[in-house]
C-alpha cells in the first residue's frame, strides 16, 4: 500500500511575522520554517498505514529551495523518499496553482492513498486537498479524524456538527487530515541519520509545463498585521453586579462594536 | 511548565564559534553533517519542551513515591521516557556497534543542556543509564557487554552508580559494602548504599547498579575497592530476566528539590542472595569509577548551566509582561503609567548578569566537550594534551557552573519579586532543583581540592599555563579594539592576579593550610578568568558578524537612536550586539571579584583556623 503525503512548510508558530517590503508577502528573514502541523498528521497516518500493510511513503512538496528542510524532516520521521517541486517563491501561493502542480507530479505515480493536511497553518484555506482530489479524479474526504484502510476501500470518520460522520469509499483516494487523527511521532536519531541518504527527486516546476503565474484563483493585494492588543479593562462588579453587567453590555456595544 | 532556551546562542557557540564543521569531517562522524546535526538539536529541543518540561511540575509536586520497597514515578514520566528511548537519545554518544549514534561530545552537551534545563530530575536517570552503558562497554568482559550494553544504551534497562554509604560520603574509601567471591566467579554482595539516584523506579523492567564494594582482604581506603555490576533482577545467560537479585530499596529521601528523582537507600543481600559481577579487576574500582564520575561531573556542571539558561529565559519573558512602577525617566511624575519591569535598571542588570554567566558556563562546557572530542579523535601527544585540558577543566565545569547556576536562579527569582517565591511560577523550582548540583558527584569543596591539589600541578603545571596562555592571547587580540580594550585589560589584570598568587602562595610556610582554606575561591578565580576569556573571544567574533550586517544594510552606529531602532527590528543584529554587551558586562562585573578574592587570600587571613567552633 503506497502513500503519498503532500506537505508544505510554514513559519514556526513561534516566529514573529513581519510584512515584507512589497506589502504582499511576509518578510522571510529570521523565519524558521517547519512542516505545517496538519501535514504532520498526514505523514503520521501514512507511516502507520505502511507500517501495518507494507509499501512506501513518498513525501511531496512544492516550494522554493528552503522547502527541502521539510522533506528531510519527513524522511527523518520515516518517509521512504521525497519529491521536491522547486518553485512557488511566493509564500502565499494560490491554492489552485498548488493543486495543479501537485496533480502533475502525482500523475503516473502509483499510490493507494494521498494524504494532505486539512489546511496550511497561516493561510488556512483548506482548498489544496479537495482540488487535488478532483484533478486526480479520485474520491476525497476532508477533515478526517479517524481512518481505517482496507483492501481497495476505506472508512473515514470526520467530525460534523454534533457528531461523527462515517464515509466509505474506494481506493485510491485522497484524505485531508485533521487534529485528533493521531499523535505525530518525533524523529528518532536513527531516522535523522538515515534521512541524509534517502533520495529527494528534484523537479523544476517549469519542466512540468505549468505557468505559475497563469489562471490563479486569487491574487494577494496587500497584507496587514492585526492591530496590536491593547490592555484589558476590568469592570469592578462585586458590589453591584447588575450595574457592572450593564456597563459591560455598553462597552461591548459602543466601544468594541461586538454586539 | 514551559521551557525556553536561547537556541540561537547554542548554535552560535557550536557552529560559528567552535570548529564543529571541521570536527564533523572526521571519519568517525561520517554519518553526520551540519544539516542533520541541526535537526538533532531542533528535535531535542522539541522533546525537551513538549515531553520533559511537560512533566517537570508533576515530578516536583507528585514526585517519586515509595511504597513497601517499590518506587513509582508520575505517569507523565513514563510517556517522556518512552519518547526518549524510542528516539535513541540515551545512546546519543555511544558506539554504533552497540546501537549508539556516535555523535560528538559537543552535540551531546548541547542536547543535554535542553534535557537538564527542561527537567533535571528526569534527566538524571538518562545520565546515569548512559554512564553505566559506557562503563560496561569500556571495561566489561565480552559476556558482560553482550548481556548489558545494548539494553542499557537503549534505555530498556536503567543504570545507577553506587558509591555513597552513611559513613562514606566524600570519603569514599571508607565504604564497607562487602563482596565475597563465589566458586563460579561471581561475588556475594552485602551492604547498604545511601543517596542512590534512581536506585529504584518503575520506568524500566530492570536496573543495573554499578557498586563499589570491598573484597575480604583488600587494603583500606579507595585502593581496596572493586566495582561490581549488580542487576536489580538477575539476568539469565540468554539475556532474559530471572528472579530478584535481593536488592531492596528501604527508603527514599524527602528533600529540597529534584523530587522527581528518587534518592534511594539500597540494601544489597539482606537475604544473602545478591550476586554481583566484577567489572575490570579487583582493586581497580575507584580508578574505573572515575571514568564515569568525570563524565558525570561535566554533566552536573551542565545542570547548573541548564537551570540558569531556563530560569533566565523565563525571567526575561516575565519581565516583559509584569507592569510595575513608573519608568526611572519619569520618577517625578506620579501620573506616569506603570511600565514593564524590564525597564528598571536593577532588573536589567540582574537579567544581563544572568545571561552573561549562563553563556560563560555554556562556553566553558562546550569548549571542554570539544577538547574531549579532540582527545578521542587524535592520537599520541596531541591527544594527551587535550586530555589534560579536560582533566583541568572538569572540576571547573562541575563546581563553577553549579555554583553560578544557583546564583543565576536566585537572580531570576528576584526578578519576579513575590511571585517568584510562590509555586505559581517555575523560578523557585529552578532554584531548588539547581542546588543539588553543588553537592553530588563530589561536593564543590572536594572539586576545589581536586583542582588545586591535583589538577593545577598536573604535568608540571603545563595544562594550566596553556589554558591561561590562551586567555592571555585573547587579551592581546581584544585590547586593540576600542570597545573591548578596557574589558580586555581587566582580563589581563585578573590573569596577573592569578600569576602573583600562585607564586606567593607556594612560598609561604603555611602554604598547605592556605591552599586548603582557599581552594574554592581559587577555583572560582580561574573559572571566572576562563569564562571572561571565552566570552571576549566570542564577542570579537560577534563584532565582525555585526559589522558585516551593518555594512550590508548601510546602517551606522553614530546615530544612537536610529541604531537602536534598527537593532530592535533585526533579530540577528541584535543577537550579535548583545553578545558584545554580554561580554563587556561580564568582564566589568565578574573579573574584579578575582582581584578581591586574590586580596583576601594574599592577606594570609586564617581566622577560620583560630575561631572556636
Ligand atoms: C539528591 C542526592 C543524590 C545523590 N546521588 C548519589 C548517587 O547516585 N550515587 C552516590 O554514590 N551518591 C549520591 N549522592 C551522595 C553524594 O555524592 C554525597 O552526598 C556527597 O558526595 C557528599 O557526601 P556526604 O553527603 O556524606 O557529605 P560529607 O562527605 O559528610 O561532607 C560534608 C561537608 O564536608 C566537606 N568535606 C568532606 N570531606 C572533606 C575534606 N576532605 N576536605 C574538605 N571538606 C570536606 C564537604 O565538602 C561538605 O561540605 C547523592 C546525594 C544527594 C543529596
Amino acid at each position: 500500500m503506497n502513500c503519498i503525503v503532500c506537505v508544505t512548510s510554514v513559519p514556526d508558530t513561534a516566529s514573529v511575522i513581519k510584512i515584507g517590503t512589497d506589502g504582499k508577502n511576509i518578510d522571510e528573514t529570521g523565519i524558521k520554517w517547519i512542516v505545517s502541523p496538519f501535514d504532520e498528521y498526514a505523514l503520521e497516518e501514512a507511516l502507520q498505514i505502511t507500517e501495518a500493510k507494507g509499501g512506501e511513503v513518498t513525501a511531496v512538496t512544492y516550494g522554493p529551495a528552503r522547502a527541502e528542510a521539510a522533506l528531510r524532516d519527513c524522511l527523518a520521521r520515516g518517509a521512504h523518499k521525497a519529491v521536491h517541486v522547486i518553485g512557488g517563491e511566493a509564500t502565499l501561493g494560490d491554492s489552485f496553482t498548488i493543486a495543479k502542480v501537485l496533480a502533475k507530479v502525482l500523475a503516473g505515480r502509483e499510490y493507494d492513498c494521498v494524504l494532505c493536511g486539512n489546511k496550511g497553518v497561516g493561510t488556512d484555506c483548506s482548498q489544496v486537498g479537495p482540488m487535488l482530489g478532483e484533478l486526480l479524479g479520485i474520491p476525497h474526504v476532508a477533515n478526517v479524524t479517524k481512518l481505517d484502510v482496507g483492501d481497495g476501500s476505506f472508512t473515514a470518520g470526520r467530525e460534523v456538527e454534533g457528531g461523527l460522520e462515517q464515509v466509505e469509499s474506494s481506493l485510491p483516494a485522497l484524505l485531508t487530515c485533521q487534529k485528533g487523527l493521531n499523535e505525530p511521532r518525533y524523529a528518532a536519531l536513527k531516522g535523522i541519520m538515515a534521512a541524509k541518504r534517502k533520495p529527494v527527486d528534484k523537479i523544476e516546476v517549469a519542466s512540468l509545463g505549468i505557468d505559475e503565474a497563469a489562471d490563479s484563483f486569487y491574487t494577494v493585494r496587500s497584507l496587514e498585521l492585526p492591530p496590536p492588543k491593547s490592555g484589558g479593562t476590568i469592570i469592578q462588579g462585586e458590589d453591584n453586579p447588575a450595574a457592572a453587567a450593564a456597563q459591560l453590555v455598553k462597552a461591548l456595544r459602543d466601544e468594541a462594536k461586538a454586539i | 511548565m514551559d521551557y525556553k532556551v536561547d537556541l540561537r546562542d547554542v548554535k552560535f557557540q557550536l557552529f560559528e564559534w567552535l570548529p564543529t564543521a571541521k570536527l564533523l569531517e572526521a571519519e568517525k562522524f561520517a554519518d553526520w553533517d551540519l544539516e542533520n546535526i541541526e535537526m538533532v538539536l531542533d528535535e531535542a529541543v522539541k522533546i525537551a519542551q513538549q515531553q520533559m518540561a511537560a512533566c517537570n511540575e508533576d515530578g516536583d509536586r507528585i514526585g517519586a513515591q515509595w511504597n513497601d520497597g517499590v518506587v513509582t514515578l508520575p505517569e507523565s514520566f513514563h510517556t517522556a521516557y518512552q519518547t526518549v528511548t524510542e528516539g535513541g537519545w540515551i545512546g546519543l554518544l555511544a558506539n554504533p556497534e552497540y546501537g549508539g549514534m556516535g555523535l560528538p561530545e559537543i552535540i551531546g552537551t548541547a542536547v543535554n543542556e535542553f534535557f537538564n534545563g527542561s527537567n533535571v530530575a528526569f534527566s538524571l536517570t538518562l545520565m546515569l543509564t548512559r554512564g553505566v552503558g559506557h562503563m560496561i562497554e569500556g571495561f566489561g568482559t565480552e559476556e558482560q557487554k553482550r548481556l548489558f550494553v545494548e539494553k542499557v544504551l537503549a534505555g530498556q534497562w536503567a543504570g545507577t552508580m553506587c558509591l555513597t554509604e552513611a559513613q562514606a560520603g566524600s570519603d569514599v574509601g571508607a565504604s564497607k559494602t562487602k563482596a565475597v567471591k563465589n566458586d563460579d566467579g561471581s561475588y556475594q554482595i552485602t551492604g547498604e548504599k545511601i543517596f542512590i539516584t534512581g536506585g529504584d523506579h518503575d520506568l524500566t523492567e530492570n536496573i543495573i547498579h554499578l557498586v563499589l564494594a570491598r573484597t575480604p582482604d583488600a587494603p583500606v581506603g579507595t585502593r581496596g575497592l572493586s566495582l561490581f555490576i549488580i542487576p536489580k533482577i538477575k539476568v539469565n545467560a540468554d539475556g532474559s530476566l530471572g528472579e530478584s537479585n535481593d536488592v531492596y530499596c528501604n527508603n527514599i529521601e524527602e528533600k529540597m528539590g529534584i523530587h522527581g528523582s528518587p534518592t534511594c537507600t539500597l540494601v544489597f543481600g539482606q537475604n544473602d542472595n545478591c550476586r554481583g559481577f566484577l567489572l575490570g579487576e579487583e582493586g581497580h574500582g575507584m580508578k574505573l569509577m572515575f571514568h564515569m564520575m568525570n563524565a558525570a561531573r561535566i554533566d552536573v556542571g551542565l545542570q547548573g548551566c541548564a537551570a540558569a539558561g531556563a530560569a533566565h529565559q523565563q525571567a526575561l519573558a516575565y519581565a516583559h509582561e509584569r507592569l510595575q512602577s513608573r519608568s526611572w525617566k519619569e520618577m517625578q511624575n506620579p501620573e506616569a503609567p506603570q511600565v514593564p519591569i524590564v525597564e528598571h535598571p536593577d532588573v536589567r542588570r540582574m537579567l544581563l548578569s544572568s545571561k552573561a554567566y549562563t553563556e560563560a558556563m555554556r562556553a566553558i562546557l562546550l569548549q571542554t566537550s570539544y577538547y574531549l572530542d579532540m582527545h578521542h579523535l587524535l592520537e599520541g601527544e596531541e591527544s594527551e594534551k587535550y586530555k589534560s585540558y579536560v582533566e583541568l577543566l572538569t572540576p571547573i565545569c562541575k563546581a563553577w557552573c553549579s555554583e553560578w547556576g544557583v546564583q543565576v536562579t536566585h537572580w531570576c527569582l528576584q526578578v519576579h519579586g513575590g511571585y517568584g517565591y510562590t509555586s505559581d511560577y517555575p523560578a523557585e523550582q529552578y532554584m531548588r532543583d539547581a542546588e543539588i548540583a553543588c553537592i553530588y558527584e563530589g561536593t564543590n569543596g572536594i572539586q576545589a581540592l581536586d583542582f588545586v591539589a591535583r589538577k593545577l600541578p598536573m604535568n608540571g603545571g603545563k595544562p594550566i599555563r596553556e589554558i591561561l596562555g590562551a586567555a592571555e592571547k585573547t587579551f592581546q587580540r581584544a585590547k586593540s579594539d576600542s570597545e573591548l580594550m578596557e574589558p580586555a585589560w581587566m582580563l589581563a589584570a585578573a590573569l596577573k592576579q592569578i600569576e602573583t598568587i600562585s607564586k606567593e602562595l607556594t612560598k609561604r610556610p603555611d602554604a598547605i593550610q592556605m591552599v586548603l582554606l582557599n581552594a574554592p575561591p581559587l577555583l572560582d578565580m580561574v573559572g571566572t578568568v576562563v569564562g571572561a576569556h571565552l566570552l571576549l573571544d566570542q564577542a570579537m567574533l560577534a563584532k565582525t558578524k555585526l559589522a558585516a550586517i551593518l555594512e550590508e544594510k548601510g546602517i551606522g552606529t553614530q546615530d544612537k537612536k536610529a541604531y537602536k531602532e534598527f537593532l530592535t527590528g533585526h533579530a540577528e543584529a541584535a543577537f550579535y550586539h548583545n553578545k558584545v554587551q554580554t561580554a563587556i558586562h561580564f568582564c566589568y562585573r565578574a573579573l574584579p571579584t578575582v582581584a578581591a578574592k586574590g586580596a583576601a587570600i594574599r592577606s594570609g587571613e586564617r581566622s577560620p583556623f583560630f575561631a572556636i567552633m
